[in-house]
């Protein structure tokens, strides 16, 4: 350190202490920003000094996942196919009972492969970006999803990557409901004591509707954000926070965010709204957990909502 | 007083080193606040005003990521860099105790300004944050910090 030096006029420490006070204020405005600003001062940052480090990032990410163990793809692979193979008479049955029912054709659902890359900084904790952006498909709002359940939603699309919060964030919500359809509610993100242990809430329930533990909850739909279907997670137990008539549970989600290397975001076809209850058809969509064959069914009778003839 | 072009060398290295480290190679919390080291290294060579603009560069920067609560990076850092300059004034010195001392407090107060400036809504526990977690991170930044003071010669010239 060198030595002490006092060559600061009255003038230059006037205008020094103009200065900070200046960056003090501007911080500080920084900080009440409406969230659009916020987010385009973000991106701009993101997109241009920090683009070089999330590039690297990516080819990290990317590196990693092709160096996964093939043994253990080959594994989910011959699973995969044993599921697509089931699937085919239930698609065939489905087929036939919709000519009988005179129901169009639904058009299946479009997913974006994507890879999620962490910044690791303060205060990103909850938030992710992906390598895929609006000229893939992605928009606002886009879900995105892993192969067990829901991980977050995409809050903001550029070009060629996405920004996204995980079911971690204080702002997630999602609308609830029991595979059969029969409870709903609104699951909220929790914090824990620490981090690790961030749990979903759902509250909502109608005090006369009882889950015990171990029951699965779907996305419900409603909101038009989430399609209907998309596994979230398993009660736990029922909380103590119980407001008036209703119940809240614990639930521990599918998916652990910190797991998350690679995604699926689910698109609009072509700017057609999203098919928001292709989940729940043909199959177990629960992780660990095949539905009974009178579950399945009236899971999907359930699902279906007339189309037009 | 125009600060040498070594001190804004080894922040600008810093910077570098603490994106590589927390965006390129994902390390999280593993990896040591480099940010902060350099801007409280820098402060002590600059004028309050100086400090104040890196304090919110640096900020900002750190801010991009943050979704949770933008601006609360760039209230803390421009305050520690104002800090920083002004501890110029206030303290004469550069043996190892001060500025041990030095680097872990202006690192725990950077988390502390965070902490504050974050929210109620998102903010965690004073405890746990302030008085487990952060102390920690202080300390993991000063023992940083002092191995760049040696690599780097900044702010070692009386004690070599």
């Amino acid at each position: 350190m060198p030595n002490y030096k006092s060559n600061h006029n009255g003038s230059g420490r006037a205008r020094s202490g103009l200065i900070s006070l200046g960056f003090f204020v501007l911080s500080v405005v920084t900080l009440y920003l409406p969230d659009s600003s916020q987010d385009e001062v973000a991106s701009l940052l993101r997109g241009s000094l920090l683009r070089p480090f999330i590039l690297a990032q990516e080819g990290l990410v990317r590196r990693s996942i092709h160096a996964e163990d093939t043994e253990d793809l080959q594994r989910q692979l011959d699973s995969l196919e044993v599921v697509i193979a089931n699937s085919n008479t239930l698609a065939e049955e489905n087929d036939r009972l919709r000519r009988l029912l005179t129901l169009s054709n639904r058009n299946p659902a479009q997913y974006v492969a994507a890879s999620v890359i962490r910044s690791g900084t303060p205060g990103s904790e909850s938030m992710f970006m992906l390598d895929v952006g609006t000229r893939s498909g992605v928009t606002r709002d886009s879900p995105v999803i892993m192969g067990r359940g829901l991980l977050g939603v995409v809050r903001e699309a550029q070009a060629n990557s996405a920004t996204a919060m995980d079911w971690t964030h204080p702002q997630f919500a999602v609308s609830a409901m029991t595979v059969d359809g029969a409870v709903y509610g609104i699951a909220r993100a929790t914090p824990g004591r620490f981090r690790e242990a961030d749990r979903l809430l759902l509250n909502g329930v109608p005090f006369r509707q009882e889950l015990g533990p171990g029951v699965s909850l779907v996305t419900s739909g409603l909101g038009g954000v989430y399609p209907r279907g998309i596994p979230i997670g398993v009660v736990i137990e029922e909380s103590a926070a119980e407001e008036g008539w209703q119940r809240s549970y614990w639930l521990q989600p599918f998916v652990s965010p910190g797991e998350a290397t690679h995604a699926n975001v689910l698109v609009p076809d072509d700017g057609e709204p999203r098919d928001v209850s292709a989940w729940l058809e043909g199959g177990p969509t629960l992780p660990g957990r095949a539905p009974a064959p009178d579950e399945g069914a009236a899971g999907t009778r359930d699902t279906e909502a007339p189309t037009s003839r | 007083m125009r600060p040498p072009l070594r001190v804004w060398g080894v922040v600008g290295f810093l910077i570098l080193l603490h994106f590589g480290l927390h965006v390129s190679l994902g390390l999280g919390e593993s990896a040591p606040d480099l940010l902060v080291v350099a801007l409280l290294l820098a402060a002590r060579e600059v004028h309050i005003g100086q400090g104040a603009a890196l304090g919110f560069f640096l900020g900002v920067l750190d801010d991009a990521f943050s979704v949770l609560a933008f601006g609360a990076n760039t209230f803390a850092m421009t305050l520690v860099g104002m800090g920083g300059a002004r501890t110029r004034d206030l303290f004469v010195g550069d043996s190892l105790l001060f500025l041990t001392s030095y680097l872990v407090l202006g690192k725990w107060m950077r988390d502390f300004l965070h902490w504050v400036a974050v929210g109620q809504d998102l903010r965690e526990s004073f405890v746990d944050t302030m008085l487990i977690q952060s102390p920690i991170s202080a300390a993991y930044a000063g023992v940083v910090g002092l191995a760049v003071i040696a690599v780097s010669g900044l702010g070692w010239e009386t004690i070599r």
